[in-house]
């Protein structure tokens, strides 16, 4: 297995366990808001501001997931391109042997016909590999666009929370949580798109 | 890999093993080719280190678009991991495989392939004119095994009954019988489990006129060291490490 195979295949197997452990935050959003909900409406006039706030909270979160599944159906697909690289480029070099140890025999020339075909196989796939790239990369952006906006959102709940009264400890604790997770979201993602960076333009 | 002509009339047979640049941690192996006027068999293609030195010995025999046919005795890997190999470079080929280890060898990758599954009693496999007979032989050593049978040129193609595992650079044929049992004893009674499966396989294969008993590994059986061997292997108990 040469560098640049094993590097996706490592690059694969890290972006699907990032994106589980975000799967679990975004689900751990959505409970926070769920809670900053009822608080807020037991709150009642004192948290009015806050109410608008866990709406969008749970609506971001609940996007967030669905792109992560999208995300991670996506990940399959790469990995299952990178599996038949890896086969066809073996086969290729395999096929370059027969080749080159054949020299003199009658009907060496008959495996050129396999060796450009098995050519062809491996450089499709590598542009199929970076085709996927490219839009994993542009989700895993979203996921990433989602996560700043979360962070944003919870420094407001700070602010709506100080006008809480009794609620304000509670509230905050709140916004403390959804700002954590939005950035250990942003974190893992920005792994992810690091790791497959490496493969855009190689 | 080094190249035996073992029959030559209508059609050919040869011998290819005792490839040089094997790995030793590799065993060696003995493949097989029937060469018809306008089609290719290969009898248990070997493993996937193989394939390179194999396809390109074949080429000095047939053009990779004439091989049409292969063959696996059995599921092993040093008969037939190779089949991914094959499979891509063969644009119209059939595998003739036990019925059994159809899901199992799928494996190994077999996409373009067609897999043709050889029922339990065995069955024919044609090449051009040519009619070569497939015997059972199951439990030697593999549940699902068989070998090949050729009436004409009397060639019987017996996987791994008759194996010997030897050194590098063995000759091909048997020249001294009894010495060359001591290469073959352990083989038989570790690899081979069935004294039932064996007597039955004999008793099928004395019916048949043979020239040459052409094993998968070691050397090949030519004339009365054929009827010695059967003689030998009849006698011997095997399944030993129960
Ligand atoms: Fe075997
Ligand atoms: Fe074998």
């Amino acid at each position: 297995m040469n560098n640049q195979t094993k590097a996706q295949f490592i690059a694969v197997a890290s972006i699907t366990s990032e994106l589980s452990a975000v799967m679990v935050i975004a689900k751990e959003i959505s409970l926070a808001a769920a809670n900053a909900k009822a608080i807020a409406f037991r709150a009642g006039d004192k948290a009015k501001g806050f109410q608008p706030i866990t709406d969008f909270i749970n609506e971001l979160a609940k996007e967030t997931i669905e792109r992560v599944d999208t995300i991670n159906k996506l990940a399959i697909l790469l990995y299952q391109v990178t599996v038949t690289e890896f086969r066809k480029t073996l086969s290729f070099h395999r096929f370059e042997l027969v080749v080159k140890m054949s020299g003199s025999a009658v009907y060496a020339d008959s495996m050129l016909g396999p060796l450009e075909e098995a050519k062809n196989e491996m450089m499709d796939c590598r542009r199929q590999f970076k085709r996927d790239v490219a839009l994993l990369l542009a989700q895993l952006e979203a996921v990433m666009h989602h996560a700043r906006a979360a962070r944003v959102i919870a420094a407001n709940s700070r602010i709506e929370a100080s006008q809480a009264g009794e609620y304000l400890q509670s509230l905050q604790t709140v916004a403390e949580s959804v700002d954590n997770a939005a950035h250990t979201i942003h974190d893992n993602v920005q792994r992810c798109r690091m790791a497959l960076s490496l493969f855009r333009n190689s | 890999m080094k190249s035996t002509k073992i029959y030559e009339g209508s059609h050919q047979w040869i011998m290819f093993g005792r490839d040089e640049n094997k790995p030793n941690y590799i065993v060696d192996s003995n493949q097989y080719i029937v060469r018809t006027q306008k089609r290719c068999l290969l009898l248990d293609p070997g493993g996937f280190e193989l394939f390179a030195p194999m396809m390109a010995a074949v080429l000095h025999h047939a053009p990779v678009e004439q091989i049409t046919d292969l063959f696996a005795s059995h599921q092993d890997p040093d008969v037939i991991s190779s089949l991914s190999l094959w499979d891509q470079a063969l644009t119209n080929a059939k595998l003739h495989a036990p019925e059994i280890w159809e899901g199992f060898l799928r494996h190994y990758g077999c996409e373009s392939i067609e897999y043709v599954p050889i029922p339990d009693n065995g069955g024919t496999i044609k090449l051009d004119s040519l009619e070569l007979q497939i015997i059972p032989a199951h439990y030697l050593h593999s549940s699902g095994n068989f070998h090949i049978y050729d009436p004409q040129a009397k060639i019987l193609m017996s996987g791994d009954v008759g194996a010997a595992l030897e050194a590098p650079g063995a000759p091909m044929f048997v020249d001294k019988f009894d010495a060359h049992t001591e290469k073959m004893r352990y083989f038989h009674q570790r690899w081979m489990p069935s004294n039932q499966a064996k007597r039955a396989w004999i008793e099928r294969v004395r019916n048949l006129d043979i020239d040459i008993l052409a094993p998968q590994h070691g050397r090949i059986f030519k004339g009365d060291d054929v009827k010695r061997f059967l003689d030998w292997f009849d006698a011997l108990q095997v399944g030993i490490a129960v």
